[in-house]
C-alpha cells in the first residue's frame, strides 16, 4: 500500500474515554447512600440568564469527546491548563472544565475529598462525581482572562481585552467559586429528544459508522450555524484533501449548547445540515450531520484545538477551517486559527502547530479561506482562484435578509434549508435565538432521563 | 466616501418607490440579479451612533452594517423614500425615532411572522 496513505488517528491520548455505566443494578449500588445535587445552569453574574449547564461537560467528557479529559479539573491542572494549555498527564488541552457550585451549597452538602456525590439531572440521577479534591476560584475574572488570554500576554492573536460582551469570557466569569474536581461517570444513561437523537454519534459510535461506510479519511466540518451555500462549497472543496484520493467522508459535527442571541435554534442547525444532504447537494454516503454537547466558549484558536480535539476523537483525519473560526467580535486576530495551525503561537505554549508539538495532535487542518457568489463565472468560487470581483456573503447579511422574511436567492441558501429555518421560526415564533429561547432550552435540555 | 453602509432589500413594491423617489441608478442587483437592493452610506461617525444605539447592530467583513432590528430597516426604507437620499440624513432621521424603534424591537426579539412558503 502506498506509503501516503492515511491512517485513522487514534484518540487523543492514546484511549477513548468512556465513563457510562449502563446496567441500571449496578448503578444502584453505585450511588446508594450518597449524597446528592440538583445540577443547575451557570446563570450570567449580572442578568442571570443561563450561559452554560455542566451537564453537557460531563456528557462530553463520559462519552469520550473531550478525551483523555476525565473529570471537573484540580486546581494544578487548571493553572497548568491556563500556563501552557496542558494537562497535568501532558496531553494538550485548552480550556479549564470544572465542577463549580456555591459556597451556600457546598455547606450544605458537607462533602469533602473522597466522597461521591450523585448529580441529579431534571429531578433524576445522573452521573456521580467522585471527588478528589475541593478547592476555591479566587478571582473569576482572572480565570476569564487568563482563559482567553490578553493583548499584552499574547500579542501574536489577542487585538482586544476581552469583557461581558464575549459570551466564552462570561461564563468563566459567572462560576461559582467552589470547585469539586474529580471524575465523572455517567449511572443513568440520558435519552437524546428529537430533533437531536439521530445525529448523537459518540466517538466510539462514530468510529464504527466510519467503518461500516469504508470510510477511511474523514473531513470535519465545524458548525454552529444553519449552511448557506458558501458553507456547502466549503465542505465540498475542502473534501477534496485527502491523500490518494479526496476524503471519503465530510462529517459535519454541530455544537449543540447555549447560544449567543441572534443565532439560529440548535433544531434549525441540525435539520439544516441534514436537508443538504437530503436534498442531495451533497450525497448522503459521503456525508453524516453529527452533533456534540458544548456550551461554546467562541475562543477561536483555542476553540479551534478542542474543536481538533473532538474530531480526532471521533476518528477524522482532517479538520477544515476558515476565517473567524469560532470567533465572535474582534478579540482574536481573524486569521489566529489558521495562524495557530500554521506555525504556533508561543505565548500560548505552542512554540510550533498543535499537530508538531510533543502529546499533540494527530488530525491534520486544512486552512481554508472563502467562497463567495462571482457574477462573472456565475457561480460559487474560492477567494484564492477566482479573479474576479465576487459578491461576498456574510451570515449577519444573510440573517437580516431571513428576519424580514424574504427567502434567500437559492444561489446562497438552498431552499431545502430555508424550509427547516422556517419550520423552526414557526415552532418558536423566532428564526433565531432570543431570552425566552435559551431560558426554555435550559429547563428542557436536549435529553430526558428515566427512573433510576 | 462613506465608510459603512446598510443594504435595504428592494421587493417590488420597494422596488417602484426607490425608483419614483429618483434613486434608481442606485439599485444594485446581487446574487445573478435574484436580490435588488440599495445601499445608504453611512459616515464612521453615525455608525458609532446606530452601534451605540441598538446594542444587537454589528459591522460585518463587507463594512455593513447588521444585526439592526427589523423595525429599523424598515424605518430606514421609510426615510430613504421620504428624503429621496442614500447618504447619512436617511439614517440620523431613523435614530431620532430610536426610542419608538426600540419599543417595536422589543417586541419582534419575542416574535416575528414566518413567512409562508411552498
Amino acid at each position: 500500500m502506498s506509503r501516503f496513505l492515511i491512517k485513522r488517528p487514534l484518540p487523543h491520548g492514546g484511549r477513548l474515554v468512556e465513563r457510562v455505566v449502563r446496567d441500571p443494578e449496578r448503578a444502584k449500588k453505585m450511588i446508594k447512600g450518597c449524597p446528592t445535587y440538583d445540577i443547575k445552569p451557570t446563570l450570567h453574574y449580572e442578568s442571570e440568564v443561563p450561559v452554560r449547564n455542566v451537564y453537557r461537560e460531563i456528557m462530553s467528557i463520559c462519552y469520550g469527546f473531550f478525551s483523555p479529559v476525565e473529570g471537573s479539573m484540580s486546581q494544578a491542572e487548571v493553572e497548568r491548563i491556563l500556563k501552557e494549555r496542558r494537562l497535568l498527564n501532558e496531553w494538550i488541552f485548552p480550556y479549564p472544565l470544572v465542577f463549580d457550585i456555591s459556597k451556600e451549597d457546598f455547606k450544605k452538602l458537607g462533602v469533602g475529598s473522597g466522597d461521591r456525590l450523585v448529580l441529579n439531572l431534571k429531578g433524576k440521577p445522573f452521573a456521580i462525581l467522585d471527588i478528589e479534591e475541593v478547592w476555591e476560584i479566587s478571582d473569576t475574572e482572572e480565570l476569564a482572562d487568563k482563559t482567553f488570554g490578553t493583548p499584552e500576554d499574547n500579542p501574536e492573536v489577542v487585538r482586544e481585552k476581552f469583557n461581558k460582551k464575549h459570551p466564552g469570557w462570561v461564563i468563566y466569569k459567572s462560576l461559582n467559586p467552589i470547585v469539586l474536581a474529580g471524575k465523572y461517570t455517567i449511572i443513568n444513561e440520558p435519552i437524546f429528544r428529537p430533533p437531536f437523537d439521530r445525529f448523537w454519534y459518540p466517538p466510539r459510535k462514530a468510529r464504527e459508522e466510519f467503518d461500516k461506510r469504508g470510510w477511511r479519511t474523514v473531513i470535519n466540518h465545524q458548525t454552529r450555524n444553519v449552511p448557506h451555500v458558501g458553507h456547502e462549497f466549503l465542505m465540498k472543496n475542502a473534501a477534496f484533501t485527502g491523500d490518494l484520493e479526496p476524503c471519503h467522508g465530510i462529517l459535519v459535527n454541530a455544537i449543540i449548547g447555549v447560544k449567543r442571541r441572534g443565532d439560529y435554534p440548535d433544531e434549525a442547525i441540525v435539520e439544516g445540515h441534514e436537508a443538504v444532504n437530503t436534498g442531495g447537494y451533497i450525497k448522503n454516503s459521503r456525508h453524516l450531520p453529527t452533533i456534540c454537547l458544548w456550551d461554546m466558549r467562541y475562543g477561536n484558536p483555542l476553540e479551534s484545538l478542542l474543536h481538533g480535539i473532538i474530531r480526532q476523537n471521533m476518528g477524522c483525519t482532517h479538520h477544515m477551517f476558515g476565517r473567524d473560526h469560532a470567533a465572535v467580535g474582534e478579540y482574536y486576530d481573524k486569521w489566529s486559527t489558521q495562524i495557530l495551525w500554521n506555525e504556533g503561537i508561543p505565548s500560548f505554549g505552542f512554540p510550533a502547530p498543535p499537530t508538531d508539538v510533543p502529546y499533540g495532535l494527530e488530525i491534520r487542518p486544512q486552512n481554508m479561506r472563502e467562497f463567495s457568489f462571482c457574477p462573472t463565472c456565475k457561480e460559487m468560487a474560492y477567494s484564492e482562484t477566482c479573479g474576479h470581483e465576487r459578491e461576498k456573503l456574510s451570515g449577519s447579511f444573510l440573517r437580516g435578509m431571513v428576519a424580514q422574511g424574504v427567502q434567500p436567492p437559492s444561489i446562497i441558501m438552498r431552499p431545502e434549508v430555508f424550509k427547516v429555518v422556517v419550520k423552526w421560526w414557526k415552532h418558536f415564533n423566532y428564526p433565531f435565538c432570543n431570552e425566552k429561547y435559551v431560558i426554555n432550552k435550559e429547563k428542557e435540555l436536549e435529553v430526558d432521563l428515566k427512573d433510576l | 466616501m462613506a465608510d459603512y453602509f446598510i443594504d435595504v432589500l428592494l421587493d417590488e413594491g420597494r422596488l417602484k418607490a426607490i425608483q419614483e423617489a429618483g434613486l434608481g441608478d442606485h439599485i444594485k442587483y446581487r446574487f445573478a440579479g435574484e436580490l435588488k437592493l440599495v445601499e445608504v452610506h453611512v459616515s464612521e461617525d453615525t455608525k458609532n451612533k446606530v452601534l451605540k444605539e441598538f446594542d444587537t447592530a454589528r459591522t460585518d467583513s463587507r463594512n455593513a452594517i447588521t444585526d439592526v432590528p427589523v423595525a429599523f430597516l424598515r424605518e430606514l426604507y421609510h426615510q430613504v423614500v421620504a428624503k429621496k437620499s442614500l447618504g447619512d440624513d436617511a439614517v440620523l432621521a431613523v435614530l431620532e425615532k430610536s426610542d419608538e424603534i426600540k419599543d417595536l424591537a422589543a417586541k419582534e426579539s419575542e416574535f416575528l411572522p414566518a413567512p409562508e412558503i411552498d
